[in-house]
């Protein structure tokens, strides 16, 4: 029976279908009582003072705590460092449980109120009285750093958390951007998006006396790390008194893996009353407590000489970070960032500058591709630009530019100016691939005559590289990350041949339950259906370093496969003993092993229950079957691919119609296709929300104004043609199933394609650059101009 | 958000800043105000029922008349607060003469919504903040009307 390669349907979904997930906020503990958190209403105000008392006289109000009550807790901690240029260490103001002196963004906590019921909670929580002086506030992480601005946190000059270069030395590149021929320059703002899990984030804290013990049940893409975080930077509570539980999981995007203040607010609220406490975001709240995406302003300029060979490239970024740092808000804009910028081309001069602000928003950190989607944007933005500047062929241009293929076996890795080195690729075969699809002279033909007829129809192209199987613990422990980023897998052979594997990956959609049994069912040569997948339970997974960075398979699934190593070297060795004889002559194949040349075999069942009934066993080895591996990879693998939006631009009305859109992405092997091109449709879907729909809007007293579904835009099937998807397979040399990664290809390739056809339908109007989402208010407001 | 609007008005300034400085009218014709109760200073508790599109809540706060100078122009200013968010607006009001017994009243202000008002409110009440200046002209009318 072979799994791998095949589109088995998924295990977990029968659950999720019929309405039996368990979500934290679906457990109901014996004793539970409910939290409601009382939110700043000001994007910058002084507290001058908190009345909880008619709060806490309300019928049913368990208790109410304030920034007063948590002061002598440690806030929560950033888990990546990132120095200043100068080598000064990144400013790093604390991020309290509740605040005391002062709110810096809406929806910053100021008490909580604990009560026998939610709603109870919620209105007690109306009761407080909390005498704010309001502060003018910054928003723009440009205009923040101009002296004279007000400031988020008062000892962190002009807002600025750091600043940072990577690449080339500037003179270099400066020299090199003056001996271009063409040098195309763009301003470029990649807005700020809200993850939007379809599940709010939830948490229950829970303390039992008994035992001194601790349970966090919690919304997490990230249990172990989150349990790490909070026990030894928080709350200071020993780790193995504390178990975290991230159970169903709807979604996460990345918004799911920061440790937030709620999770340890939780926990130390049920230590205090001796009861467990439930709190459960409602979708306003989510708007402004979750870790939001994206948020640069860039200034770029690419260099060509006649020939038009790439020759420089000079980037200036604005990050916005919010008012707060976030787990791994850090490193999004540099180290996913500034090494991504060579991107799929030979450019030999790269430089990029970044500087990090703080400002009086929600915090800003890892949203499906982090980085990696804002360093493509500004890539294929700027090459589809600068075809139509020198008059080129936006596909021919890349071609012409790309990197040529290599396969990391026989041809090393490609070392860039940006500090990594690309394990494998073929982009010229994903790029003919897609123009193939779409048919790209018979669209260049039909494009003349559509627009002799005045239509608005345009091809757009973004050719993208990510870096993902995040990552080599040594690399990113250098790179400033405060934690290793391997894997754990446990493979637990049951006595009747049953497996158990306990993972350290967590799944919020990605299917490990399935995924992960073909490859361990084929591996073995079992039933898929005798293969469970346990996740998400740091009392049953011996450790992990959750899901994202596309990294469940690459790095998870690669720890799997070391257990499963241990699992067959030590059943070859009873096999051996059983069948009389010696382990090189035996075969491995459909889960028996086989004495070559003989008809002679003992199955997969018969060595697992020998294992634990040793009765005619080999001397000196230990009985059971049970196997931990961590595993730490190599490199990042880099995923790639070409995608080619068309789009027809209404003139009157300036709607964008996505008439078509093709994507072949190279994620390297795949295990289950199905799975694969799920998790690519979604991810487009996402990456042309912000192309056209998405925005999170602050007005210029820092409050949110479109914080709920009836003022942000979200995609929706009918805003969507069916995709064409397809793929090339370049196999990751470096990991044992030489998989790349597929959770984030869709959004970081699907973004620059949209924008740039709209470029493309609009240049007969002289239109090179508009700013996303391209609304038709936007598009219209432009060609009336 | 910005408030801006004028209005022709069939009486002099004198007869229209009497009738805005009684503060029941001033109540009456005044959009997303119920009833005001002084507190002395020109300062009064302002009280109201607000529904904004998606959302609605009572407001109490505190509005206050400054820069007064009869019959010529006064600044109105308001901090309203509900478990939906605050409201703060300042607005100037301006009575220009005009031919035949008429005056020019002008009213200009900026209003700054926060919490859920700003979040869900905003969109509505964007839409619909020039149409509240123009109730205020309209409502006035028909107190200078009703007092011919």
């Amino acid at each position: 029976m072979t799994y791998i390669g095949k589109s088995v349907k998924r295990v977990e979904d029968r659950r999720f279908i019929t309405g039996k997930g368990r979500y934290t906020d679906d457990i109901v503990l014996p004793g539970m009582t409910h939290a409601y958190i009382l939110r700043s209403p000001y994007a910058h105000a002084k507290i001058n003072g908190i009345d909880t008392s008619e709060a806490k006289a309300m019928d049913g109000v368990v208790a109410v705590f304030t920034g007063e009550d948590v002061k002598d807790i440690a806030g929560v901690p950033c888990g990546w460092q990132v120095n200043f240029k100068n080598g000064d260490t990144m400013k790093e103001p604390p991020h309290p449980l509740l605040v005391r002196d002062k709110v810096r963004h809406v929806g910053d906590a100021v008490a909580i109120v604990i009560a026998e019921e939610r709603e109870i909670a919620r209105d007690a929580a109306d009761l407080i009285q909390v005498d704010y002086e309001e502060l003018p506030a910054v928003v723009n992480a440009a205009d923040a750093v101009q002296d004279g601005k007000a400031l988020v946190h008062d000892d962190v000059p002009n807002n600025i958390c750091f600043d940072w270069e990577l690449g080339n030395p500037k003179e270099e590149v400066d020299a090199a951007l003056d001996a271009a021929d063409h040098i195309t320059t763009l301003e470029f703002v990649n807005q700020r998006v809200t993850p939007n899990a379809i599940e709010p984030r939830s948490a229950i804290g829970s303390y039992e006396s008994a035992g001194d013990h601790y349970t966090l049940y919690t919304t997490s893409q990230n249990p172990h790390l989150i349990r790490l975080l909070m026990c030894a930077f928080v709350l200071g509570i020993p780790e193995h008194k504390v178990r975290v539980v991230a159970p169903d999981v709807g979604g996460g995007f990345g918004s799911k893996i920061f440790h937030y203040t709620e999770e340890a607010l939780m926990v130390w609220c049920s230590k205090q009353l001796e009861r467990p406490v439930k709190w459960t975001a409602d979708r306003s709240e989510s708007f402004i407590t979750d870790a939001q995406g994206r948020d640069h302003s860039t200034k770029a300029e690419m260099g060509f000489d006649k020939d038009g060979n790439i020759v420089g490239l000079r980037i200036k970024t604005f990050a916005n970070l919010g008012a707060y740092l976030s787990t791994f808000s850090t490193c999004v804009p540099t180290w996913l960032h500034g090494t991504l910028l060579q991107g799929l081309y030979t450019t030999p001069k790269i430089n990029v500058d970044v500087t990090a602000v703080f400002t009086n928003t929600v915090a800003v950190d890892a949203y499906r591709g982090a980085g990696r989607p804002e360093a493509t944007y500004l890539l294929e933005r700027m090459i589809d630009t600068a075809a139509l500047e020198m008059g080129r062929d936006p596909a021919e241009l890349r071609l012409q530019n790309f990197i040529p293929p290599f396969d990391g076996v026989e041809q090393a890795g490609y070392m860039t100016q940006v500090a990594l080195q690309y394990d494998s690729g073929n982009y010229h075969r994903a790029l003919e691939k897609a123009l193939e699809m779409v048919d790209y002279k018979k669209f260049r033909k039909d494009q003349e005559k559509a627009r002799a007829e005045g239509k608005l129809l345009g091809i757009g192209f973004s050719t993208y590289i990510e870096a993902c199987g995040i990552a080599p613990s040594a690399v990113v422990g250098s790179l400033g990350a405060r934690a290793g980023l391997y894997e754990s897998a446990q493979v637990r052979v049951q006595p009747t041949g049953k497996v158990s594997v306990y993972t350290g990956s967590h799944s919020h959609g990605q299917g490990h339950e399935t995924t992960f049994a073909q490859v361990v069912a084929d591996r073995l040569g079992i039933d898929i259906g005798d293969v469970e997948i346990v996740h998400g339970d740091s009392e049953a997974v011996a450790f992990g370093m959750g899901t994202y960075g596309s990294r469940s398979l690459a790095v998870g699934g690669s720890a799997i496969m070391k257990s499963l190593d241990k699992v067959l070297e030590k059943g070859a060795k009873i096999a051996a003993h059983k069948l009389e004889a010696a382990v090189e002559d035996l075969d491995f194949a459909e889960g028996k092993w086989t004495v070559k040349g003989t008809d002679k075999s003992i199955s997969f069942a018969d060595v697992s229950l020998t294992a634990y009934v040793p009765h005619d066993y080999p001397q000196n080895l230990e009985p059971g079957m049970d196997f931990s591996s961590f595993y730490d990879p190599a490199n990042f693998t880099y995923p790639f691919g070409a995608h080619i939006a068309i789009v027809e631009v209404d003139k009157d009305t300036g709607k964008v119609t996505l008439k078509r859109f093709v994507a072949v992405d190279d994620v390297g092997n795949v295990i289950n296709p199905m799975i694969v091109e799920g998790q690519i449709h979604g991810g487009l879907a996402q990456g042309i929300g912000q192309a056209l729909f998405e925005e999170t809007i602050y007005d210029e007293n820092g409050q949110l104004i479109n914080g709920s579904y009836m003022d942000y835009t979200m995609p929706r099937a009918d805003d969507l043609p069916s995709f064409e998807v397809d793929r090339t397979v370049t196999p990751c040399p470096h990991n044992p199933l030489g998989v790349k990664g597929a959770g984030e290809a869709g959004t970081i390739g699907s973004t620059p394609a949209v924008v740039n056809a709209v470029m493309d339908a609009l240049s007969p109007l002289g239109i090179k650059n508009l700013a996303m989402p391209l609304t038709p208010e936007r598009v219209w407001r432009y060609i009336q101009e | 958000m910005h408030l801006n609007g004028t209005h022709q008005l069939n009486a002099t300034p004198q007869e229209i800043w009497k009738l805005l400085m009684n503060i029941d009218v001033l109540a009456r014709i005044t959009p997303a105000i119920d009833r005001l109760e002084p507190l002395g200073n020109d300062k009064y508790t302002a009280i109201a029922e607000v529904k904004l599109g998606p959302v609605k809540g009572s407001f109490t706060g505190e509005m206050e008349i400054a820069d007064k100078q009869e019959p010529e122009h006064f600044t109105l200013r308001m901090q309203q607060n509900s478990r939906i968010g605050n409201v703060s607006a300042e607005g100037q009001i301006k009575l220009q003469p005009g031919a035949s017994g008429q005056t020019e009243v002008a009213f200009t202000g900026d209003a700054k919504l926060s919490g859920t008002l700003a979040r869900m409110g905003q969109r509505v009440l964007g839409g619909v903040a020039n149409s509240l200046v123009k109730q205020f002209f309209k409502n006035l009318e028909d107190e200078i009307q009703a007092n011919a």
